[in-house]
């Protein structure tokens, strides 16, 4: 939320400012439907927006790699699968990714991974919606550290229902436009559910 | 249009300083000036007087705040009130002479007075008399302009200045840190580091720091500059506040300063941060660094100092630089050996002797350090510069039963 807006927009000359990685359940960046960009330069971030009510340009995510994949004959890439709690995310990782993929492609499955990485939504041609992360980095953890992330996810989605019915979240008029039906009162509960089955 | 007026009042200043001039001819040039060359009556007055008070080698012939009769530039200002544009009345104190950086600076300084501090620019042209340092003078019909968003001074050949004979005092206003602006500023401080020097020019660089904020400060080497002893609470008078990149530093060149008795508790000292390490930067692991005295940067893998060129007797290092996100900031970390080493488990000597043993070498090191941290959830304490944290701890975050049963009540609470 401290990059919301255009403040980060105008810091080009005196160094740049990263974009925080969001902590977000599966089961919500599955239902993000819009994506935008901020500024007119073709350097300016793109975002997704999360239906809980912030921007996102970047994920941090942990779950169990469970699946992956080679692709491409020219262009090499990997596809993976990352399990959460609330479902799965799809990852990939391409030769422009060089360090990533080889990240990825050393990884045995089933682990417990994290991963950074920029999510895109992606339509198919028969109208399905598939938000896919395009992996920076990926790593082997413990299982505290899952467990550590999904306190994270449940407390930044709680933090981001919050903000939005307490009308402080920037990005609400563009909530109420793109996902006019969401009841936010359902990521609560995949928060809920989430938490539940950690197991101390 | 009628210059008769105008001409008038600049004969009777000029007629003030002891010079007749022709009316004629002063109406002459404010109509060439206006009529043919467009310019704006208040405008042609200051500069036809200006012209005719340096034809006849005179000083302190004002011109007033344009043609407005100048009871403006007559009335003494506070240094702390007058803004780029004006033209002002001051009385003030030299609290500093600065070398001329350029031959048609005749003189430049600091001239102060009890609200604030305001620096002097004295033009070779000007032909106005030398000020003392330590002297109280009332500086009549300056103006006031802007040089870099900073307000300056001009004595220009208009300008009066005389000394002021009696004795006054002089109490700076002491700004804390967090309130200082681009200009002079006074500050009350302890040292909290010192860097080694970049600059053979350079006497002695570092942090300074008080309650409310921490600011990098330099003193160059010139006479009778002293160091500052670091840990050492110090106030320093008058100091000029620069601005570069969105950060102020402090140039003491022109301050004086004086060291105290008692301690400050210096904030930013200790930022708090949890979150995750989401990326570790090329320059991780084991680094080589130049061997040179007071140097130490790092070298490239050829060995290459950027100063001191190819180091091929290098020292080992350890280091981690990398970016911590909590989910809503980022800080650009930077972690030193003996962080690193608690951190990843991994010691300096491990890491050499891998290096030396493995196809990889140095590579394996940073390979290893970013399987082991990367995607951690980490508790940071340091200190904080901008977006950049400099680690002074770093341990791995523990699950906690008790966060866990507070966030299942919160997201169960309201559902």
């Amino acid at each position: 939320m401290s990059n919301g807006g255009t403040p980060s927009q105008g810091k080009r000359d005196g160094g740049f400012e990263r974009e925080p990685a969001r902590r977000v359940f599966a089961a919500e960046l599955r239902e993000c439907r819009y994506q935008f960009r901020d500024g007119d330069d073709e350097k300016s971030p793109t975002f997704v927006l999360l239906p809980s009510g912030e921007r996102c340009n970047r994920v941090f995510l942990v779950g169990t790699l469970t699946e992956k994949q080679r692709q491409g004959d020219q262009n090499i890439f990997y596809r993976g699968r990352v399990v959460d709690p609330t479902g799965t995310f799809f990852v990939m990782a391409g030769s422009y990714q060089p360090e990533a993929m080889q990240q990825l492609a050393k990884i045995e499955t089933p682990a417990f991974v994290a991963v950074v990485g920029k999510p895109n939504i992606y339509q198919t041609p028969d109208g399905a919606y598939l938000i896919s992360v395009r992996v920076e980095s990926i790593t082997v953890v413990d299982r505290e550290t899952r467990d550590l992330w999904v306190l994270d996810a449940a407390r930044s989605t709680l933090d981001r229902i919050d903000a939005l019915a307490q009308g402080t979240a920037p990005d609400a008029p563009r909530i109420k436009e793109h996902y006019p039906s969401l009841d936010p009162a359902t990521f609560r509960k995949i928060a809920y559910e989430a938490l539940a089955q950690i197991k101390i | 249009m009628d210059f008769s007026i105008t001409a008038e009042r600049i004969s009777v200043k000029l007629g003030q300083k002891g010079q007749s001039v022709d009316k004629k001819r002063i109406e002459a040039k404010l109509r060439r000036l206006v009529e043919e060359f467009g310019v704006q009556p208040a405008e042609a007055e200051r500069s036809v007087t200006n012209e005719l008070a340096k034809e006849f080698n005179l000083t302190g012939v004002g011109t007033g705040s344009g043609g407005g009769g100048g009871a403006g530039a007559k009335e003494t200002r506070s240094i702390a009130d007058i803004a780029p544009g004006e033209w002002v009345t001051i009385e003030g104190k030299v609290v500093s002479i600065l070398s001329p950086p350029s031959p048609s600076i005749a003189q430049s300084g600091i001239i102060a007075d009890p609200t604030g501090a305001i620096r002097f620019v004295a033009w070779a042209k000007a032909n106005a008399p030398k000020m003392q340092e330590g002297a109280w003078y009332r500086i009549e019909s300056a103006v006031v302009d802007e040089f870099k968003g900073v307000a300056n001074l001009k004595i220009h050949s208009g300008t009066g200045i005389k000394p002021v004979i009696e004795d006054r005092a002089l109490i700076p206003s002491v700004l804390k840190i967090g309130e200082l602006r681009p200009g002079i500023g006074s500050v009350r401080a302890k040292v909290v580091q010192e860097w080694d020097v970049a600059h053979e020019r350079m006497l002695q660089s570092g942090i300074l720091g008080d309650e409310s904020g921490t600011v990098k400060f330099v003193i160059w080497k010139e006479s009778g500059k002293e160091k500052l002893a670091v840990g050492s609470v110090y106030t320093i008078f008058h100091a000029i506040v620069e601005e570069f990149n969105g950060r102020f530093s402090l140039n003491l060149s022109t301050a004086t300063y004086m060291q105290e008795d008692g301690d400050i508790t210096v904030s930013g000292g200790d930022t708090e941060v949890r979150g995750t390490i989401v990326h570790i930067a090329p320059g991780s692991g084991l680094i080589k660094r130049c061997p040179v005295e007071g140097c130490n940067r790092a070298l490239s893998r050829q060995n290459y100092c950027p100063v001191h060129e190819i180091q091929p007797k290098f020292v080992y290092d350890l280091r981690i630089k990398g970016w911590l996100d909590d989910g809503k900031k980022t800080y650009n970390i930077l972690l030193q050996r003996d962080v690193v080493e608690s951190l990843t488990g991994m010691n300096l000597d491990t890491a050499q002797e891998l290096a030396e043993n493995n196809p990889l070498g140095m590579d394996e090191v940073f390979l290893r350090m970013r399987d082991a941290v990367l995607g951690r959830y980490v508790l940071c304490h340091g200190r904080e510069i901008d977006n950049r944290l400099l680690v002074r701890s770093c341990e791995r975050l523990k699950m906690e039963s008790g966060e866990h049963t507070a966030l299942l009540n919160r997201a169960g609470g309201a559902a």
